[in-house]
């Protein structure tokens, strides 16, 4: 008797934790939005666009906030409907994107480029399905990698840490110790040494490749940031995801400046904090996922590699707080340089 | 005991002063170690040219480190005392992030430590139905609990953040955080609006042998640190009082000692466990409250990050005692402060540790310990040589320093361990074998 009682318990204790995880991977479908999804699709409803966001999703601040916002503009301009998901652990990467192949999703975007892995499969199974993915490249016909030359971008905001560095000392902050990451790093310290060949400049990342806490890291982020700033930084650079939210605390607390990432951070940020936002490396993965919403819904679904750099205005600096003004011409000068490949930044550092 | 037995050295001046040391009282002897500890610490400074090894930023740092990693040891202290193993810390961490950082949105930052607090009770007190009264597997509930409160803090977060301006992963910053304050005259506090001298800062600056280091100790304790640390610091002797010098801590500890014998004695052990594991969870939920609202300005999905096992790992090292999970705390935290920090500090400790072994070795070999002796000399030499020879460690390494010195720290310890001899094992009432 007191056997199955202690069954029944248990099994009880089991499916709770099931639920929990079932909770855990929610899936805002479009019927939360279909107000406004229905009104606007006359025109081309027979479009659904599939995001499948990176652990972190919508309101970290930067990264995946940047590619809601081009969905949300295909949804009201392009009136296609939308199913988007939220990846919690790194298992649901490729659940999420079969889940979204099983609801008739097409075109279906990967936000980051640790969705590589789970869509190359998937891609070759559903060749009339076209899918991209930001961040990395995939090899399969079907698929739009949509790639970034974050080295550039992050060449002009440290060109202007060095111009607004009073100290000659400043740091940059990654978030995992990959490819994708030392990117940033190397157009960085590229551009603040182009500016002063002698600029002292530190440099560390979160966490090792596969580390996901690196993207959510705000104390650590505060706590090197403090360091540095203590040793005489003024200026620290953050591209780590929601962890640069650490930065820019500290940077309120010293006095000094940071640099925001992907999004116009400043933007986003509180007024004590907007104080202290110098620039952001802007890196527009929204103009990337529209782009490729409204060439689904033109009929174009061919795969490849499509570069958003300099050029294109793919990736900038963000000029809000008019913190720069003074020397903005200098930062369009090198500007013009990369474009006419006068200058050739470094990927790696 | 072991020394009585084995043969005397013939007496001489370092048997003389280590029997001293031996016979003092318990304080004076834990200021010994830890002024030991600092001249090791003062020593590598100056030969490895370090300044930031024991400057007052990284002193300040580890302690902010430090406050999440002790609540969460005293948390699993206080569980394995009552008899009941938690793995779910982590867990009722991860409520006490949200909670706090809910509490700190809505109604400023004493609140939400005060609701991140509730909310790991409620996780504990789960957990205490579970093990106690439906008599579940206490490692089984534990996991249940992390996975539980994983899903409901993102299920909250979406029906609650999302609406005012944050999202199913983190909420809305907090408009206000928690005072700090600094000690006048010796940190450069305010003194009824006027600022007082910073000695501790003028002697730091100096870089004196020893004095400047203990000068940025304390400056690194008493400046610009939040009354949300000084509180959990507090906890640890308020732990141990209350669980070895009252009626109510005695009876707690038999409860995760000897159960069926208190019982017997009209001690009611159910009762004293959901006591204790409300305990429990509060400890733990301030831990996550404190990551939440003190150290950055709000909710993350993912925010403990492993740091409710690490707390557990220290109840372990600190061998079930207050005292034991704050210096286990201490030493993580002051290992991650100095990877955060600066990397150049990293060689710098292979100096103290070859020094402190070698101290070892040597003391070792006189009580004529040959294998240990031996064995700390060969260490020592190694770590002099990984001194001299490594400028610079890759930084793929640092990330896991703080855990291979915990891992040493614990595989050399484990021997002397004694944990509460009932903990995670089941209990019936009235059913003693």
């Amino acid at each position: 008797m007191r056997k199955s009682k202690r069954f029944t318990l248990l099994a009880t204790v089991a499916a709770l934790g099931v639920l929990a995880a079932a909770c855990g991977s929610s899936t805002k479908s479009s019927s939360t939005n279909a107000g406004a999804t229905t009104t606007a699709a006359a025109a081309s409803s027979n479009v659904t666009a599939g995001l499948a966001f990176d652990t972190g999703g919508r309101g970290d601040g930067t990264f995946n906030d940047s590619a809601g916002r081009g969905l949300d503009q295909a949804v009201s301009q392009l009136g296609v409907k939308k199913i988007e998901l939220d990846a919690v652990k790194d298992e649901d990467r490729k659940s999420n994107l079969l889940l979204l192949v099983q609801q008739k999703a097409n075109p279906i975007i990967g936000v980051g480029f640790l969705f590589g892995d789970p869509m190359l499969p998937i891609a070759k199974a559903n060749p009339n399905t076209t899918f991209a993915i930001i961040d990395s490249v995939v090899d399969a016909p079907n698929v739009r990698s949509l790639v970034f030359a974050e080295n550039e971008g992050s060449f002009l905001v440290g060109a202007a840490a060095a111009l607004k560095s009073k100290t000659g000392h400043i740091g940059f902050i990654g978030g995992q110790e990959v490819d994708l990451i030392k990117k940033f790093e190397a157009g960085y310290i590229a551009g603040a040494k182009a500016v002063n060949p002698s600029i002292k400049i530190e440099s560390k990342y979160l966490g090792p490749a596969g580390d996901n806490s690196a993207w959510g890291n705000v104390a650590g982020a505060k706590e090197i940031a403090k360091g540095w700033y203590d040793a005489g930084a003024d200026v620290i650079y953050t591209a780590a995801g929601g962890s640069g939210a650490g930065t820019i605390q500290a940077a309120v607390e010293a006095g000094k400046w940071a640099i925001g990432v992907d999004s116009d951070q400043y933007l986003l940020a509180k007024p004590d904090e907007q104080k202290h936002i110098l620039t952001s490396m802007l890196k527009h993965v929204d103009v990337a996922v529209f782009q490729t919403f409204k060439a689904v819904a033109d009929g174009d679904t061919k795969g490849g590699i499509i570069t958003f750099d300099l050029k294109t205005d793919g990736v900038g600096y963000a000029t809000s707080g008019g913190y720069l003004d003074d020397v903005k011409a200098k930062l369009e000068a090198y500007k013009a340089d990369i474009i006419s490949g006068k200058i050739v930044v470094p990927t790696k550092p | 005991m072991i020394e009585t037995l084995a043969p005397q050295a013939p007496e001489g001046f370092v048997d003389h002063w280590t029997s001293r040391i031996r016979n003092l009282p318990k304080s004076q002897r834990v200021m010994l170690a830890i002024l030991a500890g600092l001249t090791g610490m003062a020593i590598a400074r100056e030969l490895a040219n370090a300044n930031d090894l024991t400057s007052s930023g990284t002193v300040a740092a580890t302690l902010r480190l430090s406050a999440p990693l002790i609540c969460a040891g005293l948390a699993a202290l206080w569980a394995e005392r009552v008899g009941i193993v938690n793995i779910g810390i982590e867990g009722m961490m991860i409520l006490g992030t949200w909670f706090g950082a809910f509490g700190a949105w809505k109604y400023g930052p004493w609140i939400g430590l005060l609701l991140g607090i509730l909310g790991g009770m409620v996780g504990g007190l789960v957990h205490a139905l579970a093990t106690v009264r439906f008599n579940v597997d206490h490692v089984i509930s534990g996991v249940a609990i992390n996975i539980l409160a994983a899903g409901a803090t993102r299920f909250l977060s979406d029906q609650v953040f999302t609406p005012a301006g944050g999202s199913v992963s983190q909420s809305p910053p907090q408009q206000s955080a928690i005072q700090s304050i600094d000690l006048p005259f010796i940190t450069g506090g305010r003194l009824f609006g006027w600022r007082s001298p910073d000695l501790t800062g003028w002697f730091e600056r100096r870089h004196w042998f020893l004095i400047s280091d203990i000068a940025s100790v304390i400056r690194g304790v008493g400046r610009e640190v939040s009354f949300a640390t000084l509180i959990v610091l507090a906890l640890v002797p308020l732990s141990a009082w209350i669980l070895w010098r009252t009626r109510f801590g005695l009876r707690l500890r038999s409860s995760g000692e000897a159960p069926f014998a208190a019982s017997s004695l009209g001690v009611n052990i159910p009762r004293l466990r959901y006591q204790g594991m409300a305990v429990s969870g509060a400890l733990a939920g301030l831990g996550g409250a404190f990551l939440s609202v003190v150290a950055s300005n709000g909710y993350r999905e993912g925010q403990t990050g492993g740091q409710g096992f690490i707390g557990l790992a220290t109840t372990i090292f600190g061998n079930w005692r207050p005292t034991g999970v704050l210096s286990g705390a201490i030493l993580f935290g002051f290992a991650t402060a100095l990877r955060l920090r600066d990397v150049k500090n990293v060689p710098a400790l292979f100096l103290v540790m070859a020094i402190a072994l070698a101290v070892v070795g040597l003391l070792a070999l006189r009580k004529r310990h040959i294998v240990v002796g031996v064995v700390a000399i060969v260490c020592a030499i190694l770590a002099a040589v990984g001194f001299a020879t490594i400028n610079e460690i890759p930084q793929s390494l640092t990330f896991i320093t703080p855990h291979v010195i915990t891992l040493i720290v614990l595989a050399t310890a484990t021997q002397r361990l004694r944990p509460p001899a009932f903990a995670g094992r089941p209990y019936r009432e009235g059913e003693s074998h």
